[in-house]
Formats: structure tokens, sequence, C-alpha cells
């Protein structure tokens, strides 16, 4: 069994380019998530009834929707439906964001929740709005408890932006199908392929463990 | 615009075909995956530095590569590596393995180490061997112990199974992209698609919960 | 390394130590838990060990069955040396029977399931014997209604009490117990010491760690009292408290409130 590494090293600045956009995708993708998922879970927490059960709607669905479905239907479907046509990274976006806003309005309603009521009531008897006590009491000690949770988030988010790859975006997935299919050494391509990847994730996962063995006593009350 | 939703009726058999094929994958990568985690967590439990490693190595790797990217691996080098050409359904069913494995033996590990060591000692103070202490005493409490995270994992998985696609196998997402194929109707067959997994994913989640409320830590 | 003040004949209960301990030493890390402890538990008796938190009491007893390794001198059961681990530890082990403090049921199985696991796996005795075993053990120990009822169901006290069955279902030579009614509500205390009364007047041969002294003053024939790991005094139960003769000793009981 013969190794040519030659056709990786060829394409280096192809690959290279595709993993810029993975990385680009992933960081727009995880900001959006965090932005609309936590908007999103402290309505569920704080918010009226009918509002609530709708949330809980989306929720539970983006449970049950595998996120290549999420995807395809962004890109395929949804220019069908609203006439409007999403480039492939716009339409990831937009998708990845749907899909994985839902996993952490959950993290954040869970979160928020974890926090004894207390809590709430000391920061509302020294006269705090409910704004003010969520900034400056809850979410921080939240935070804190949900740090794991994100690292995981972000992790999903970068190992999602691979199925992007399905719908043409350029990512670092993508291409190396493309450098595979032309040079013919799939292998040598996938091979550094998980190579990247895992130089990618695990340093995020181990940084996440990290910072919050620091931080933990932060989240106790 | 004009939809045509009777040719998601006049196409089911092979929508629902596909879902056979979807459950027999999450079924079958469970069976494998559940004592493929216990194996993973004992060994990384093992005083023998060698076989703590390789299954630390493993766990770690299938946690960090994506799922797709480990299904192409899986497509080319299988071939390559056992001289035989598994069918796409198989090496689909090689790739999802690995990587529950992978996580349950994570969470396996976790389950195991979370048992209080009074009850090993208590197992020992009876004169009971290791083995003996793990197969009646820790390894029952952990499996109950982590039956929650185990179906979440298995949500997880019934979702991920339409990654196989990727590689032709014939589960509801490669079922449904052939029916857009032929018959062009893209919004119709889509949604249709998506309504499939919606049906049969959204009472699994509740279940979950519901097993989740009842089983939550109960020691 | 203090030697242990000898001052009473002791009872002649039968001249055979069951377990002897000579120059017992242990650490963990840096501090050394027990500094060269040799004392005897002669069969029949009732000997228990008594002491300030951290006089090493708990561990001496865990070392007594291998659940922690000793880092000198020697532990004899019968005359025969404790192994350190292995399947040599493992014969030992099914001749001495523990009692946690904290119970360590199985939360899994039932009491009467608890009390089964050890003969049939360990023993190897048939289930319908196992079973007509514990049941005899468990109405024992006044538990013959509970038998089909999981822990999390029973009081601690009736934990406790299926632990004991738990550890007599082995028919061991002694039975070594580590502070059994520390983790009980005062309420329930009374009907573990009552079990273990029942045990002594039997004439099992019972290693106690406790802090219950009156239990001590009257079941017990024999007391071993330890500080910052060593023997300070032992002798009858009379002597230790009644008449101490190591300032430490009576300063200790003092502590608790012993008038005596």
């Amino acid at each position: 069994m013969e190794f040519d590494w030659s056709p990786v090293l060829d394409n280096a600045s192809f690959l290279l380019g595709g993993l810029e956009l993975t990385l680009a995708l992933s960081l727009c993708s995880v900001v959006m998530s965090l932005l609309v998922g936590t908007a999103i879970g402290l309505l569920r927490h704080y918010g009226p009834r009918p509002l609530q059960l709708a949330i809980a709607f989306y929720v539970d669905s983006m449970r049950a929707i595998p996120v290549l479905v999420v995807l395809v239907w962004t890109y395929f479907a949804l220019p069908i439906l609203t006439g409007a046509v999403l480039p492939p990274f716009w339409a990831a976006l937009v998708a990845l964001t749907v899909h994985i806003a839902a996993y952490v309005a959950e993290i954040v309603r869970a979160g928020v929740s974890s926090i004894r009521k207390g809590q709430l009531w000391a920061a509302s008897a020294l006269g705090m709005s409910l704004w003010q006590a969520l900034r400056t009491v809850i979410l921080p000690q939240a935070v804190v408890r949900m740090l794991p949770a994100f690292g995981s988030v972000i992790s999903i988010a970068i190992k999602d932006t691979a199925i992007a790859s399905v719908i043409a975006v350029p990512e670092y997935m993508n291409r190396s199908q493309t450098v595979a299919g032309q040079t013919f050494h799939p292998i040598e391509i996938f091979t550094v392929a998980v190579a990247v990847y895992f130089l990618i994730l695990f340093p995020v996962t181990r940084l996440v463990d990290f910072v919050y063995g620091r931080l933990a006593h932060l989240g106790r009350s | 615009m004009t939809f045509d939703w009777l040719v998601v009726w006049n196409n089911i058999g092979a929508l629902l075909d596909g879902v056979k094929v979807t459950i027999f994958l999450a079924v079958a990568t469970m069976a494998i995956a559940v004592p493929g985690g216990i194996l993973l967590a004992v060994m990384r439990m093992s005083g023998i530095r060698v076989v703590s490693a390789i299954a630390t190595a493993f766990t770690e790797l299938f946690r960090n590569v994506p799922l797709i990217l480990v299904i192409y691996m899986a497509y080319y080098v299988l071939p390559v590596m056992s001289g035989l050409s598994a069918s796409p359904l198989v090496t689909g069913l090689i790739a999802l393995s690995l990587n529950v494995s992978a996580y349950n033996g994570e969470t396996f590990r976790a389950g195991i180490a979370s048992i209080r060591k009074g009850q090993s000692e208590a197992a020992y103070a009876l004169g009971m061997s290791p083995w003996q202490a793990f197969r009646i005493v820790v390894l029952p409490q952990a499996i109950k112990r982590v039956l929650p995270v185990l179906a979440s994992t298995w949500i997880s998985l019934f979702k991920d199974t339409s990654l196989v696609s990727v590689i032709s196998v014939g589960e509801l997402s490669y079922a449904a992209t052939r029916v857009r194929a032929q018959t062009f109707r893209v919004l119709e067959v889509l949604t249709a698609m998506a309504a499939i997994y919606w049906v049969l994913g959204y009472p699994q989640a509740k279940l979950v919960d519901w097993i989740n409320h009842r089983w939550g830590r109960a020691e | 390394m203090t030697t242990a003040s000898e001052t009473s004949q002791r009872k002649a209960q039968g001249t055979t130590p069951v377990v002897s301990y000579s120059g017992v030493i242990k650490r963990f890390g840096a501090v050394t838990v027990l500094t060269g402890v040799s004392m005897e538990v002669r069969k029949g008796e009732v000997v228990c060990l008594i002491g300030p938190s951290g006089s090493g009491k708990s561990t001496l007893l865990r070392c007594t069955n291998g659940l922690e390794r000793i880092d000198g001198g020697e532990i004899l059961l019968d005359g025969q040396l404790l192994p350190s681990d292995g399947k040599g530890l493992r014969l030992m082990r099914r001749r001495m029977g523990m009692v946690f403090q904290n119970f360590e049921l199985f939360p899994h199985k039932t009491a009467l399931e608890n009390v089964v696991v050890g003969p049939v796996t360990v023993l190897g005795i048939s289930r319908d014997e196992a079973v007509e075993r514990a049941t005899a053990l468990l109405a024992k120990v006044g538990l013959s209604d509970r038998a089909g009822n999981y822990p999390s169901q029973l009081s601690g006290g009736q934990q406790q009490r299926v632990a004991i069955a738990r550890a007599l279902a082995m028919e061991p030579e002694v039975m070594l117990f580590d502070e059994p009614t520390s983790a009980l509500d005062p309420e329930t205390v009374g009907e573990v010491l009552a079990v273990m009364k029942r045990l002594a007047e039997e004439g099992m041969t019972m290693l106690v760690v406790t802090h219950e002294m009156t239990f001590a003053r009257r079941v017990s024939d024999w007391v071993v009292v330890m500080d910052k790991g060593a023997i300070i005094e032992q002798g009858p139960p009379q002597q230790i408290y009644d008449a101490p003769q190591v300032a430490r000793t009576k300063e200790f009981l003092s502590h608790l409130g012993w008038a005596g």
C-alpha cells in the first residue's frame, strides 16, 4: 500500500482556502447561534405562555430534524417558497444558525432555571429590574454553569460546517472532495482532513474544560 | 406557484423504504455501540497503560472528527484495508458504530466513575474478584445511571443516519434525493422528508424527556 | 511508637488469636497514619477500638481485610499471613465480614438479594440454599417482612441490619464493624446495637470501631484506645472506662462527656 502525499502539497493553497471558509462559517454560525439562541432561551424562560409553547415546539422540532435536512431545505426549497435565492455560504449560515440556536436556547433555559429563585428575589429586593438582575446576578452565574455545554456547541458547529459541503459551500470538506476526485488519492487527502479537523476541534474542547475548571466555583450558589 | 403534493403520496413507498433503512441503521449501530462503549470504558480504566491509551486515543479521535468525514474515510479506506468491498450500507454502519462507540465510551466511563467507591469495597469485602464486583455491582448501576444520556445519544444517532446518504446508502435522505431527481418537485419532496423526520423524531425526543424526568439521578 | 500499656489480665475468652497485628505501619503519602500497631483479637471476643478522629482506628480496620494495603508489619488471620492482593486475599476476605458506616447495600438489589449475592457468587452455594440462609438471617435481624424491599425503601437502621445479615451470610470467623452507627439517626441506633449485642452473646468474634461508649462499656470484652496512629492503652472495659491508666485516655473520654 503506497501513499502519495504530493496531491495534498500540490493543492495546499486550494485546500487552505477551504479551511479559511470552514473557520469563517464556524465562527459566524457560533456567534449567530449564541446570540439568537440566548435570546430565544431567555424568552422561553421569562416570556408569556404562548411564546413558551411556540419556542418549545421549535426547539423540539430541531431535535427531530437532522442538520443535513435543514441545510438542504434552506438551499433548495426555501428559494422556491420565497423566491429569494441564498448563495451556499449564506444558506449554510442560516440553516446552521436555525439548527444550533435551538440547542443553545435549551442550554440557556436550563442554565437560567438552575439558578435558585432566591437569587432573583434578592436582586428584586434591592430594586433591580429584571434586565438588571439578569445582567448582574443571574447570567454571570448561569454562564459559568453553561460553559461546558457552550463548548460542545462550538464543537458541534465546526463539525456541522463539514456537512455544508453537501450544498456546495466550498469549505474544507468540500474542497477535499474536489481534490480527491481530481487526483484519485482520496485516502491521503482525507487522512490530512482528519488531522486538520482534529487539530482544530481537540484544543477547543480541552480549552473549554480548562476554562470551566478555573471558573466553576463562580457558578455555585 | 403551484405545489403538487400528490407527488409525495405517489412516492410514499420509496420514502418509507428509506425509513426502514434509517431505523435499521440506528438500531444496528446502537446494538454495536453500547457494548463497544462499555468495552472502551473498561479499557480506559485498565491498569495497563497501552490499553487505556489506545482507548483514550480512539475516543478522542472519533469525538473530534466530523462524522461525514469518517463516513468518507470508511468508504475509501475499508476496501483498501480489507481487500473486500463492503456495501455502502455496511460501510455506513461501520462509520456510525465507530463514532457512537466513542461517545458511549465517554458516557460509560463517566457513569462508572460516578458509582461510589464504597460499593466496590462492599463487594470486595464479600470476597468478590474485581471482575465480579464490576459485573454484579458497578456495571448494573452505571447502566441505569447513564440511561438518560444514552437516550440522548440515540436521538442524535437517528439524525446522523442521514449522513450516510452521501455514500449512497438508501436511507430516508437518499430516498428523498432520488424521488426529487425523478419528479423534480423539490419543495414538496424536501418538505415531506423533513416532515417524516419530524414525525419520527418528535415523539422520540418527548420520550427522552420523560426518561430524563423519571430517571435523572436516582442515588 | 508507643507500646501498649496492658495493665490488666485479659479475660480468658479462649486464647486463640483470630486476628493478630504486629508492628502494622500505614502511610498515606507523607502522613503515617499507623505507626506500628500490635494487638490481638481472640476467638469469641468483642474488641472495641476507640479514640479521637484521625487516630487510625478505621484505617486499621480497613487494613484487616485488605481494603488498605499496609506498608509495614504483619496481619495474621488464624496464624496465616494476610496477602496484599490477589486470590489469596479474596479467599481470606470470605472469612471476615465487614459492616460499613454507610451501609453500602447494593441499591439495585432487594434486601434478600443483597444477602444472597455473596454466597451465590463467591461461595458458589446453590441459589435455593442461599435464599434459605438469607431468609433465616433476615429473620434473625428482625427484617423478614422487608426481604422484598429495595434499600431506598428502608430506613438507615434497617439498611444497616441488612448489611449485617449480608456479612453474616458468608459465615465469617470474625466480623469487622466500621463505625456502624455513626451515620444513623439516634432513634435507629438502638436497633442496630441490639443486633450486635445478640451476635456477641452468641459468641461471634467482633472488632468494632465505635463512638458508642455505653455499648462498648457493656458489650465488649476488650477495649483498645488509639491516638495518632498508635495504641495508647488497652484493657477490659472496666479499666478503660472506670479507671483509665493513661492521661490521654481520660482526656478523650471526658471530651465525650463520659461520666463513668
